[in-house]
């Protein structure tokens, strides 16, 4: 079932950019550029921990973020493009009945499709669909870690400054969401985005 | 066409899920609770059991109910149960019984399986409605004549509905067949009052009409037998807690320490479930359903262990090894004097035979095969067949099967329909 989820994702992107590019055929073309979007920031644990109570946990929401974007951006108003990077959901630390300390951490790479729309000269909305990869580093009698990969989307607005011909500064606010274990980060990110390659 | 994205987009986060649930409704009663009301002798209890016409409340849980009694052990307390099954929607009343002054009292709650419908229900048997006859000391006398009769009333309400049982026939008993209840007595899905695969779940499962348990096994990293359904920590099964990926990635002591299970509860080793089973339940038989690729001899050895328990005890339990595919089954064939271990075939009649496995149990959707389950049975084998639910099916098969017992996740209705057969 899991194949089959990943399969319909994969020809859903590949019917897009198919659609996508027919339509461009039509028209005279324009200026076609690759975009990088280099970003790192804050993250903050915005969905329900599920931390058990009993562990008396000290929860920590607040991580690190980075994140690497390259972006079609052809001569049209939708953009599409792949996102990957690092990101921690949560981390907690919390004791046993008998006072033994342990610490869990929740850490993903996302690999996303992304769709882009410029709304406005500077700002920027995405949204996008793939999968996580996520990872469970547990410290508590004993070292374990453990994978799971996880359908999920995420969402971002963003504005960017120009600081030259191909190069932009970017602030972005972004949503990442890992839907099958309902862990979502809101997250915060400066962005440098330069246009590395245009035909 | 910029409206139209950021629409989708706000439909998209926007978008939720409803969540269904059956909780049981607080069944407390002034009455019952009150200090006079004693525990019931055991054989009251059986005397009360069989076969009753609803005389009222025929319009929410059908003409026929079948009685049965139950108990569960926890701790030096032992908490003896009435339940009813009925077969409108699959329903079915757990409650406890009490004497008082010369009068029973019955009290709990019911809820429709097929859907989240509950409430509470209040019962009494009076002296002049058989309540005299049951209390007699004669073990021979009979419930001929009970009449149990009070209300029930919908989710929290105070029961206010009327309903009345009038004792019709006994249990049908001529063939003897197992009636078990799947992951431990029930699914998540299903939504009862405990996990599946839980210690609470096995406690619940007499009362809901099981006569046995299919448990499921997995190995933690420290090769610990734990009752545990799926490869994987998911939010299906356990409460959400950052643990994630396949269970075996973690030790028995790191679970035992960090995860609660959906509806409640930790995850049992399967020598806890076992121990359950024996000490706390009537429960008599077991399904160990393998569901790991791996060696088996520890489940072996913990099979060895209570059954050599219960029958010092002199309590029938049997417990088989469940093996659902070829891994498992070659598995099986490495351990030592295989052909003597109690076992349970999913695959070919000729692999149960092969592995002289007690029971052959062939997937529902493969039909009655009548044929395949009189040849198995010629062997000195039984078949058993799985997972039969909902009340068309359960009729089918036990009406026009030939099977010695059914799996289902509704063991309430298998249950009504072999104890109510004429």
């Amino acid at each position: 079932m899991r194949d089959f989820k990943y399969f319909f994702i994969l020809l859903f992107a590949l019917q897009s950019f198919v659609a996508f590019a027919q339509q461009s055929e039509k028209k005279k073309r324009g200026t076609y550029a690759l975009v990088a979007y280099v970003g790192g920031g804050v993250g903050y644990y915005l969905t329900l921990a599920g931390v058990p109570a009993y562990l008396n946990p000290q929860v920590s929401k607040w991580s690190s973020l980075t994140s690497l974007r390259v972006m079609w951006q052809p001569d049209h108003l939708v953009r599409v493009g792949v996102e990957t990077g690092k990101m921690q959901f949560l981390s907690y630390r919390f004791k046993d009945s008998v006072g033994n300390d342990g610490r869990i951490i929740v850490n993903a790479v996302p690999l996303l499709v992304e769709w882009s729309m410029a709304v406005s000269k500077r700002f920027q909305v995405f949204a996008g669909s793939g999968v996580y990869f996520l990872t469970t580093k547990m410290d508590y009698a004993g070292k374990s870690r453990s994978n799971k990969l996880s359908i999920g989307w995420m969402a971002a607005i963003s504005y960017l400054h120009p600081l030259g011909k191909d190069l932009n500064l970017g602030t972005e606010l972004k949503w990442m969401d890992a839907a099958e274990t309902t862990d979502g980060s809101l997250g915060f990110q400066l962005q440098l985005v330069y246009r590395f390659l245009k035909w | 066409m910029r409206i139209y994205f950021l629409l989708i987009m706000i439909i998209s986060m926007g978008s939720c899920k409803r969540d269904f649930d059956a909780p049981v409704p607080d069944t407390s009663w002034e009455l019952f609770d009150a200090a006079p009301a004693g525990i019931l002798p055991h054989g009251v209890m059986k005397k009360m059991e069989g076969v009753y016409t609803i005389t009222k409340g025929t319009e929410t849980f059908g003409p026929l109910a079948v009685l049965k009694w139950s108990y569960t052990k926890k701790g030096n307390d032992t908490i003896y149960n009435v339940s009813f099954f009925s077969e409108t929607d699959i329903a079915y009343f757990i409650c406890e019984a009490k004497k008082h002054d010369d009068y029973i009292l019955v009290n709990g709650y019911w809820r429709k399986l097929s859907g989240t419908e509950t409430g509470r229900v209040r019962l009494t048997i009076s002296a002049a409605s058989g309540a005299d006859h049951l209390f007699s000391s004669n073990p021979n006398t009979a419930a001929n004549d009970v009449i149990i009769s009070g209300v029930y009333g919908s989710g929290e309400n105070v029961p206010d509905i009327p309903l009345e049982f009038a004792y019709a026939r006994p249990h049908y008993q001529a063939m003897p067949f197992e009636i078990i209840a799947h992951r431990g007595g029930g699914r998540n899905a299903d939504l009862l009052p405990a996990s599946e695969n839980s210690v609470e779940m096995i406690l619940l499962a007499a009362s809901l009409g099981a006569t046995g348990v299919e448990i499921d096994v997995r190995m933690t990293k420290d090769e610990v037998p734990i009752l545990y359904h799926d490869e994987s920590l998911n939010e299906r099964l356990v409460q959400k807690n950052g643990m994630l990926g396949p269970i075996k990635n973690f030790t028995y002591q790191q679970l035992n320490a960090t995860i609660k299970l959906k509806r409640g509860g930790k995850i049992p080793t399967l020598q806890e479930g076992l121990q359950t089973i024996l000490y706390n339940t009537p429960l008599r038989y077991v399904w160990i359903d393998v569901k790991y690729d791996g060696p088996l001899d520890k489940v072996r050895a913990l099979q060895e262990q209570f059954m050599q328990a219960a029958a010092a005890m002199g309590k029938p339990l049997e417990i088989t090894i469940g093996i659902p595919d070829e891994d498992v089954y070659n598995n099986f064939l490495q351990l030592p004097g295989y052909q003597n271990i109690p076992s349970l075939v999913e695959l070919e009649p000729e692999k149960a035979t092969a592995a002289n496995a007690r029971i052959w149990a062939p997937m529902f959707t493969k039909g009655l095969q009548n044929d395949e389950v009189a040849a198995i049975q010629a062997q000195g084998r039984r078949a058993f067949v799985w997972t039969v639910d909902g009340a068309n099916n359960v009729r089918k098969f036990m009406y026009e099967g030939k099977f010695n017992g059914i799996l289902s996740n509704q063991p309430s209705i298998v249950a009504y329909y072999y104890y109510a057969r004429l």
